[in-house]
């Protein structure tokens, strides 16, 4: 048996060894690029710099689709920007600056905790405008608004330091991220252009963004 | 096939496994050095950008790096992803672990902050009456910290101070002080509290990193291998032996699981990466306190003043700006009686804004305040120091691995009333110190982030004399295994209030000088 497969290996081998079959072989020329895109398999090379062309960001050409709040809630963060962060000394407030936009955005994707703490303050403030001056938030004067307001906020020594009442520390928290939301615009940037004091704190200047470093990925 | 035997296996590259690598290739020993991450490339990975460029404005994105107070949205990719390495911690009691694994480690963002450890901490116990005493003293590490000191070109006044060592400061002249600082000190000076100042570690061309001032000369000697992207899974030990023999690691890209052999293993990963890889090995704990005493400092009490003659556009260069240091005042002698022992240092900082969130204002009326206010404030925050205490640890928990399948660290620290008391009297000193300058308090806090966030979590491997007490000897060494040394922050005995970095240094130079002797004597 043993003898017989010996042999059946013997009759199957190649006349010549495969390695030198192989070293026999003519060189195969480098495939042809693909009709019609002759430049389609180069790239530049060391020293050869390829152009680099100016984008835009997509909120400077285009509207956000608003998705996340009621209509309601809405108009209630809008008032909240115009009350809280208005415009001044040549700044843009909180609606110039599309902070109520962003805040609609950045909240549909927020843990469940902030979401809730929103939904709840921005209802609470509808709930309250509507018992005392029976109708929305939106709807009231600023007289009215701060009525309501202004025993809402405290001053926090620690700015980690939250107050525990849900409404109040909603408020707290729209205040700030309203103020950042508008600071770190586009809107407020391009009013700083040749203004000497800029540059202090993110979004004011630029500042170094750490993109991904040698990302992992898997499929 | 393994491809090379090194003499020293590095586990980590940040300053202390730089200090390793520096030192040991000095003697001529061969070193591989294994890091978890990647190298950055400072042209190639970072760039100018706008908040508004960015896909979240600046806001961090939501959930991601839920710890890391530090981060923004323009830092995020330099942490570690906390979904990719995991932690796990009671619900009732935060912790912050603050990690970077590129290749430099924390070295590469530091606060340059560098102070030396005095006999108030290397002999605690003698001064508290209780905890244990670090088997070394000021007088073992002086040499080091001063060449350390050197390389890292730190800056300072010398003062004489028992609690505030003296060090090897390169010349620099203080700018006068302004008219606020001037009035601060003399104070607290009246009341006994010694002003210095801030010291600096300059570096070299803005960076005091492992990767600037001691890996380029270790690889220079060609002694010195880098492995990237090296996640070690485990410490190898020879079953004859009983001695470490290597490492098994697993490639972040690929996955693939690797070995490495070595004649000694150096871990260097960091205070609570180096402890996970011990625990995750079950190796070195004969004494049993291994991941025990975890302890850092307390970062978060403040207290903010305003002056009012610098209010409304009056705050003119010398008035106000500048900045003052006051090392550790409490508990010195046995006479300051105080509810919590241990101590803290202030750090004064003149001529800032008021922040928005001190007011209960909005709008107009807010913008008024903060422009009234705008460069009128001093503000004093504390560095305060944390008891070390067996109950504060950390453990594997099996039940969740990170990405790469190895079990993860749970950590449990929480403070008790010392650490209440302490940050106590150190708003009600500040405030009062503040208040006898005659200017307005507009802020203030005793409250503190949670632990870890200071970044300086040491302990958990500590050092002593009794292998029932402690993990390793006096020279970073473990008890149980002779050729196992652990050079980063968790040999600490105690905290102190200081900055850990030149401690760390200092001891990593220190242990790898020791070991290339024992190397050399065949006694390794």
């Amino acid at each position: 048996m043993k003898r017989r497969r010996f042999v059946q290996k013997l009759l199957a081998a190649p006349a010549i060894p495969l390695v030198a079959a192989a070293a026999q072989e003519a060189p195969k020329p480098p495939l042809a690029p693909p009709p019609g895109n002759p430049t389609a398999q180069r790239t530049p090379q060391q020293g050869q710099a390829a152009p680099r062309l100016d984008t835009v960001a997509a909120d400077v050409a285009c509207e956000p689709d608003r998705s996340y709040f009621t209509p309601e809630q809405f108009a209630a963060l809008e008032k909240l920007g115009d009350i809280l962060v208005p415009p001044l000394k040549g700044r843009p407030g909180a609606r110039d600056a599309h902070a109520p936009e962003f805040l609609d955005f950045l909240l549909s994707v927020s843990p469940a905790d902030r979401q809730g703490l929103y939904r709840h303050g921005l209802n609470g403030l509808n709930a309250e405008a509507k018992k005392k001056f029976h109708r929305l938030f939106s709807e009231l004067d600023s007289q009215e608004a701060d009525e309501i307001l202004r025993p809402l906020f405290v001053a926090r020594p620690w700015d980690q330091d939250y107050p525990a009442d849900p409404v109040k520390k909603f408020v707290a928290q729209v205040h700030e991220d309203l103020r950042s939301a508008t600071m770190n615009s586009r809107e407020w940037a391009e009013s700083l252009a040749g203004d000497r004091q800029r540059g202090r704190g993110f979004g004011r200047g630029a500042a170094y963004y750490w993109k991904p470093i040698d990302p992992v990925v898997r499929s | 096939m393994p491809i090379k035997e090194y003499d020293v296996l590095i586990v980590g590259s940040g300053h202390s496994g730089g200090m390793a690598a520096n030192r040991l290739t000095a003697s001529g020993i061969s070193c591989l050095m294994l890091n978890a991450g990647p190298e950055a490339d400072y042209e190639k990975d970072r760039t100018l950008k706008h908040a508004y460029e960015l896909p979240y404005r600046g806001f961090k994105q939501p959930g991601r790096l839920p710890h890391v107070f530090q981060a923004n949205e323009f830092n995020a990719n330099q942490w570690v992803d906390e979904k990719e390495v995991p932690y796990t911690h009671p619900e009732d009691a935060p912790y912050n672990w603050v990690r970077v694994r590129l290749l430099g480690g924390r070295s590469l963002f530091w606060a340059r902050q560098s102070f030396r450890l005095s006999d108030f901490e290397f002999k605690a116990a003698d001064i508290d009456g209780t905890g244990e005493n670090w088997p070394i003293s000021l007088a073992d590490l002086a040499p080091f910290y001063s060449r350390v000191e050197e390389i890292f070109r730190v800056t300072g006044r010398k003062e004489g101070w028992p609690q505030f060592p003296d060090g090897n400061f390169v010349e620099t002249t203080f700018p006068p002080d302004t008219e606020t600082i001037k009035k601060f000190t003399e104070v607290a000076t009246k009341r006994g509290i010694g002003v210095s100042k801030w010291r600096n570690a300059l570096g070299q061309n803005g960076l005091a990193s492992s990767i600037n001032l001691l890996l380029p000369d270790a690889l220079e000697t060609g002694k010195l291998d880098i492995v990237e992207n090296a996640i070690v899974r485990e410490i190898s030990v020879d079953k004859n032996t009983g001695l470490a023999s290597g490492a098994h690691f697993v490639d972040r890209h690929s996955l693939r699981e690797m070995h490495v052999k070595a004649k000694v293993v150096v871990l260097a990963a960091g205070t609570l990466e180096s402890t996970r890889l011990l625990l995750n090995s079950k190796l070195a704990n004969s004494s049993g306190v291994m991941g025990r005493y975890l302890v850092d400092q307390m970062y978060g009490v403040s207290v903010v003043a305003s002056v009012p003659e610098a209010r409304d556009g009056k705050a003119r260069p010398g008035l106000m700006g500048g900045s003052a240091f006051i090392p550790r005042f409490r508990n010195l002698t046995k006479d300051d009686k105080r509810n919590f022992i241990k101590g803290y240092c202030v750090s004064i900082g003149s001529g800032g804004g008021a922040s928005p969130n001190l007011f209960p204002l909005y709008g107009a009326e807010l913008q008024a305040k903060l422009d009234s206010y705008e460069g009128s404030c001093v503000s004093g925050g504390i560095f305060g120091e944390r008891v070390a205490r067996f109950e504060n640890h950390v453990r594997i928990n099996k039940d969740v691995k990170d990405a790469y399948g190895i079990p993860v660290l749970h950590i449990e620290a929480r403070d008790t009333d010392n650490e209440r008391n302490l940050r106590r009297d150190a708003a009600d000193t500040i405030e009062g110190l503040f208040k006898e300058a005659g200017w307005e308090i507009v802020g203030k806090t005793d409250e503190v982030n949670p632990p870890g966030y200071s970044i300086h979590e040491v302990g958990t491997c500590r050092m002593g004399n009794d292998p029932k007490k402690s993990v390793l000897n006096k020279w970073c060494q473990s008890h149980d295994i002779k050729n196992l040394f652990v050079v980063d922050g968790a040999s600490f005995v105690t905290a102190g209030w200081q900055n850990p970095t030149m401690t760390i240094l200092a001891l990593s130079m220190r242990a790898s000088e020791y070991l290339a002797e024992q190397i050399k004597q065949r006694n390794i």
